[in-house]
């Protein structure tokens, strides 16, 4: 089904979307990336989260992808789009000297490469997540410099973790040491932070609108900055925070206002958060997709789910909830159930990655422009490990990456190698991401 | 930090606590005293289970040896002196202390305490600009504008820290989040004006949020953004017996009837080949204000449903039943209607003076305090070029209001800040927003921000005043809708799963019949000022007849709560309420383990540690069936380690087994007879819930503590910290001079220092305060 017109009833879309939704055309809207040249690379970073099953995970082989089984085997028949990595490691994961809370770090660290400073709110402290440190560069080229994405609505009550604040369980891209940027996990508000609030509406009705946003926003900073001169310490900070979002919304009306270009997203609204995970996980990636393509962004994260989630999965016999059944000190039976969860995760990743290889882009496809990193910040769940992480490199690059490999490396070698390879190819080149030691070798065989 | 505050382990506490803030390390008890009267016991009698090797609790003496202690690791100290006054340790099953060695030590320990508290001058501790919280920014807009707006649709769910989401150093501000500020802001001035245009037509089809009142009775609620016309549509579907008569359904809209219709009841038959259900679709077309509205649809005197067995009036073969509500609009109103709005002292079409009268009086409202010039030069400004760029004078005013929702002044709490290190009072316009979100999670109201303005707030007496007058007012239920939630963890039921193999009953509204029994409860505590302790074992609760059948109390139908006395020993307070046995519970049953845990959070404020990453799995499918969860766990903590922590935890839980997972009432757990005997820490036994609740009565100082730090955090927006021990230790003498009563620990906890004051920002970072 292409969902094209307004015919169609919300309740229709929700349905149907989720399912069947092919990705319309829109190139007539796209900026023409014709020549592989020209292209932008898109980099995206899935997190599943409570660790995997790494015995049916990793292949037997290094070297060429043979047949993908276990967990991996959904991804089989996309195999030659794909690395896997084996051996990486998240150090600040570890308790070190800071005790319990492996779920509170894993997440937090994982695309910082920095110790989550211990708190239950007073003084967040992180560091820059891989994806903002290139959103910092290469994020000014699009409407938004990156997007953020999660499938996990409900948020705890109470401390997510042994001491740690829900911050650092629910985000993982961190702008800066102290602000993190919460992922959209809603439909509706995905869609308007792509396409606008007001996409629905007729476009010169928009544009007329765009002038007085701007001038409504400058009077704000105006006003804020003068604000900040009269405060101290945290509440600067915390003003620091409100401006430099104001002035990144202030950036794309004037960008929209000066191009009179509206991108028309071809898809009705979506409503409301579709019961099933399945159709959940591909209403948000297909709007990944389309975030992709439109080229409104070129940078994504994806929280599949948050650090200790206790989501159940019904939809495949599952009730039980996912972070009590990762602590199966070997019980076969709650073994069998995660290994069903991390499969299932895999099968939907996989479906994504068809997704982005079905969309032409000039003579090449989305997934051929992409990097996309699928992983987790713990392997074994049960004893919470940070190292031999599970970690799968999809897409070529636009021509750099050599997929169809499984690559292992040596123990203890940092995962923000992998990010700070994977920013070189845009041309971010960060002297560290966190506890990076370089780059990592191999991914490229050219 | 205190443990149950911070969700700290004791075992992290006891490391972290070094480097406390106030500089009081150099007094000490005489050592003599400490040498004589503490040192000796510790080493003799306690290092037998807290040493080095076998840490009970994670708590290992070896390193309390030492008077200075006292003061570097005060919080562990005072755990260790409620355990010695409680009678907890040593335990039962231990050499005792004798009265006077008991005595003596408790003492020493207490003086020295008192000595080191001394001249220790109560810190207000420092929040930052406090970004609104999700739902302060709906009710604030609810109380400015008159608009409803459902703010859990439109923004991201706020991140919580100290087990809240309104901690100023969590809530931060993102672009994502600066969108959907910038976008609700232009929707709310639009409703809050009503100066148009409306948007073309559509169908609004809310179904998943139909709910079923009763059978024959549906409900919607939804928010309408403009003031216009809307077709309201009733599906209806099934099949009744040719001979049955037409069935009569009322449409009505916030308990109004709009349009009654006759209908047939045999909707399918035409079509009953085929299997298809075909549905009947009754249309009522009325003009409704911009806000949120309850539609209804229900069959009314409908004498053939009595013949219908209560199973098969789901059946669309057996039964006619509304099924669905959809609203289409906004159509433009035949005739023109007039909706006042409360955002408009005058018509703005009377042009710019009226508009600046407008925001002026909004600006005052929105910001919480005098308007400046320059506030008011601002949105001025964006009137007028609104109105250069052609816009009407209506619409001009509009987007001036969403420059005012958008600005900092409107969307933070700030306050204006004293020198760094000085501590001052907060003004009183900024007390009475300190108050109003902490009482209403809302802005003041124009009494209490003209006291305000005259600087009369501050004054106890008045302030006294405005804190019951608050409290009486139905505003006041945001502290059960925000704290007792978040206290009580009844929010997470949002989240909550239940197998549906084992808990059919489990379903949307069940859940929601839960919160509201929990929310009502706690507003009636708190409306009637009653003793904390009812939340142990009030002898009465709020039912509607979902639950009732739950809980197996007669006497009880339809959609509607009230108030219920309980006259068994089955139920009594919030620890045998349905939501908090289910969110202490797993999705396939019950955890002694959790509900123990829950109690010594919530009652006796005594979080035990995280448990270490290897945990011994329980055999989840055996229990019930042949061996007993109880069983299960007395096994489970044949191992030491296990047993330090699971000992305390686990007999508490065991008095709530009675209880299934999702709070309904059991003798057995499948096939094992429930035995909810246990110890309670200190060595007393119960073997009922209603005996548990006796002995968790007699923890009063501790329940109290707990309650008082939680809502401490709660009230401040920002975690319990050392230096806040003496008023903590305030909150509950108060509460306690009170007769125990709520209202004397709200009005404490506006009365202490660190609610009225404010330290100017002192900046160790947090590589500092770590010690790095």
């Amino acid at each position: 089904m292409i969902v094209t017109g307004k015919s169609l009833s919300r309740r229709t879309v929700l349905k149907g979307i989720g399912t069947t939704l092919a990705l319309p055309f829109l190139d007539a809207m796209v900026p023409a990336f014709a020549r592989a040249a020209d292209a932008p690379v898109r980099m995206a970073w899935f997190y599943v989260p409570n660790g995997i099953d790494m015995r049916h995970w990793t292949p037997v082989d290094e070297g060429s992808l043979k047949t993908l089984t276990g967990i991996l085997a959904p991804l089989d028949p996309i195999k030659d789009e794909i690395l896997i990595l084996s051996n990486l490691t998240t150090h600040w994961g570890r308790p070190l000297q800071d005790g319990p809370g492996d779920h509170g770090r894993a997440l937090g660290s994982y695309m910082t490469g920095a110790q989550v400073y211990k708190t239950a709110g007073a003084d967040l402290k992180l560091g820059i997540s891989a994806d903002q440190i290139a959103a910092d560069v290469i994020g000014k080229g699009t409407r938004l410099p990156s997007l953020e994405v999660g499938l996990e609505e409900a948020r705890q009550a109470g401390n997510c973790d042994s001491g740690y604040s829900c911050a650092y369980t629910y985000n993982l891209s961190w702008r800066t040491e102290t602000q993190p940027l919460p992922p959209i996990s809603d439909p509706r508000a995905l869609f308007e932070r792509l396409f606008g609030a007001d996409a629905d509406e007729p476009a010169a009705a928009r544009l007329r609108r765009l002038s007085m946003r701007r001038s409504i926003l400058d009077e704000v900073l105006g006003s804020t900055n003068r604000l900040q001169a009269t405060l101290g310490g945290s509440d600067r900070r915390k003003m620091d925070e409100y401006l430099t979002s104001v002035r990144e919304i202030e950036q794309q009306v004037a960008r929209a206002a000066s191009e009179g270009i509206i991108i028309e997203p071809g898809i009705e609204k979506p409503f409301g958060i579709p019961v099933e995970f399945p159709d959940y996980f591909r209403l948000m990636t297909d709007m990944m997709v389309l975030a992709f393509k439109t080229d409104v962004t070129r940078i994504s994260t994806m929280i599949v789910g948050r650090e200790g989630s206790v989501r159940s999965y019904p939809e495949v016999g599952i009730n039980d909830g996912h972070h009590p059944l990762t602590h199966h000190q070997g019980n076969m039976e709650m073994l069998a159930k995660v290994r069903q969860i991390n499969e299932l995760h895999a099968k939907l990743f996989a479906e994504f990655l068809v997704k982005m290889k079905n969309t032409p882009e000039g003579d090449s496809n989305l997934l051929d422009r992409s990097m996309i990193c699928y992983g987790s910040g713990l392997s074994d769940g049960n004893g919470h490990t940070h190292d031999q992480l599970p970690t799968v490199l999809a897409g070529r690059g636009a021509g750099f990456i050599s997929p169809g490999r499984h690559i292992v490396y040596q123990r203890e070698t940092p995962v923000t190698n992998l990010f700070v390879t994977m920013l070189q190819r845009v041309g971010v080149n960060p002297d560290h991401i966190g506890d990076s030691t370089g780059r990592l070798p191999g991914i490229s065989l050219s | 930090m205190r443990a149950s505050a911070a969700g700290i382990p004791l075992a992290v506490l006891l490391t972290a606590l070094v480097a406390t803030p106030i500089g009081h390390a150099q007094q000490a008890p005489a050592p003599a005293t400490f040498n004589h009267d503490v040192r000796p016991i510790l080493d003799e009698v306690c290092s037998r289970c807290h040493n080095e090797k076998k840490a009970n609790a994670g708590l290992n003496l070896g390193a309390f040896m030492d008077p200075t202690t006292i003061a570097t690791k005060r919080d562990a100290w005072e755990l260790i002196v409620d355990k010695l006054k409680a009678g907890d340790m040593p335990p039962a099953d231990e050499e005792p202390l004798s009265a006077q060695e008991r005595g003596a030590m408790v003492s020493a320990l207490e003086s020295a305490f008192a000595r080191d508290d001394r001249d220790l001058k109560p810190d207000p501790g420092h929040v930052p600009a406090h970004r609104l919280t999700r739902v302060e920014y709906a009710n604030t807009v609810r109380d400015l504008l008159g608009v409803d707006f459902r703010a859990t649709d439109e923004f991201p769910p706020d991140d919580t820290g100290y087990g809240f989401d309104n901690i100023g150093d969590v809530l931060t501000v993102s672009p994502a989040l600066m969108q959907r500020y910038l976008s609700a802001a232009e929707k709310i001035a639009a409703r809050a004006v009503g100066g148009g245009p409306l948007p073309s037509p559509g169908v609004f089809t809310r179904r998943s949020r139909v709910r079923k009142i009763a059978d024959g009775m549906i409900e919607l609620k939804d928010i309408l953004e403009y003031d216009a016309e809307y077709s309201i549509r009733v599906g209806v579907a099934g099949h009744r017996g040719p001979d049955d008569p037409p069935v009569t359904m009322a449409i009505s809209v916030d308990g109004t009837p709009v349009k009654t219709v006759s209908v047939p009841v045999q909707l399918n038959a035409v079509n009953k080949q085929g299997g298809a259900t075909q549905r009947g679709v009754y249309e009522a077309r009325v003009f409704l204000p911009g806000n949120e509205h309850a539609f209804r649809a229900a069959f009314v005197d409908d004498e053939t449903l009595k013949s219908i067995p209560a199973k098969s009036r789901g059946d669309v073969n057996q039964n006619v039943f509304p099924e669905f509500i959809d609203v289409a609009g906004p159509f433009k109103p035949a005739e023109p209607h007039v909706v006042k709005k409360k955002a408009l002292v005058c018509d703005p079409a009377t042009g710019s003076v009226c508009a600046h009268r407008i925001l002026a009086t909004l600006a005052r409202r929105a910001y919480r305090r005098p308007v400046t010039a320059a506030d008011l030069a601002l949105l001025n400004r964006v009137y007028a070029k609104a109105a250069t760029n052609g816009y009407k004078p209506a619409q001009s005013v509009q987007f001036a209001i969403a420059a005012i929702l958008v600005s900092p002044n409107f969307l933070f709490r700030v306050e204006k800040d004293p020198p760094a290190g000085a501590v001052a009072r907060v003004s009183d316009v900024e007390l009475a927003s300190r108050l109003s979100y902490f009482l209403w999670s809302s802005m003041p109201d124009e009494e209490l921000l003209r006291l305000a303005e005259a600087n009369r707030l501050h004054v106890p007496a008045v302030l006294e005043a405005q804190v019951t007058r608050m409290l009486a007012d139905a505003k006041a239920g945001a502290l059960a809708e925000n704290f007792a939630a978040q206290w009580l963890g009844t929010r997470t039921l949002d989240g909550v799963t239940r197998d549906q193999t084992k808990f059919p009953e489990w379903n949307a509204d069940l859940r929601e019949a839960m919160k509201t029994e929990t929310r009502l409860f706690f507003q009636a505590v708190l409306h009637d000022n009653r003793p904390i302790s009812d939340f142990i074992d009030g002898s009465y609760t709020f039912l509607n007849g979902r639950l009732a059948r739950l809980y197996g109390i007669g006497g009880v139908d339809g959609p509607d709560f009230r108030r219920v006395e309980l006259t068994t020993d089955e139920r009594s307070g919030v620890f045998t309420q349905a939501s908090v046995l289910t969110v202490s519970s797993y999705p396939t049953r019950t955890s002694v383990v959790l509900r123990g845990k829950y109690l010594l959070e919530t009652v006796l404020n005594a979080p035990p540690p995280p448990p270490p990453g290897d945990v011994p799995p329980l055999d989840e499918k055996d229990i019930g069936v042949a061996v007993s969860h109880r069983a299960q766990l007395e096994a489970h903590r044949t191992n030491p380690i296990c047993a330090s922590c699971h000992n305390k935890m686990d007999p508490l839980g065991f008095g709530l087994e009675n209880y299934d997972a999702v709070g309904r009432w059991r003798t057995k757990d499948g096939t094992i007879p429930i035995d909810a005997t246990g110890t309670f820490p200190g060595g007393k036994t119960f073997s009922t819930p209603a005996e548990l609740k006796v002995l968790l009565r007699s923890r009063m100082p501790q329940f109290t503590r707990s309650l008082a730090e939680r809502m401490l955090t709660y009230a401040l927006g920002r975690g319990v910290e050392p230096y806040d021990r003496l008023v903590v230790k305030e909150l509950v003498a108060r509460t306690a001079a009170g007769e125990y009563r709520i209202q004397a620990l709200v009005q404490a906890i506006v009365a202490s220092v660190p609610f009225e004051e404010r330290r100017g920002e002192r900046k160790p970072g947090p590589q500092e305060a770590k010690g790095q």
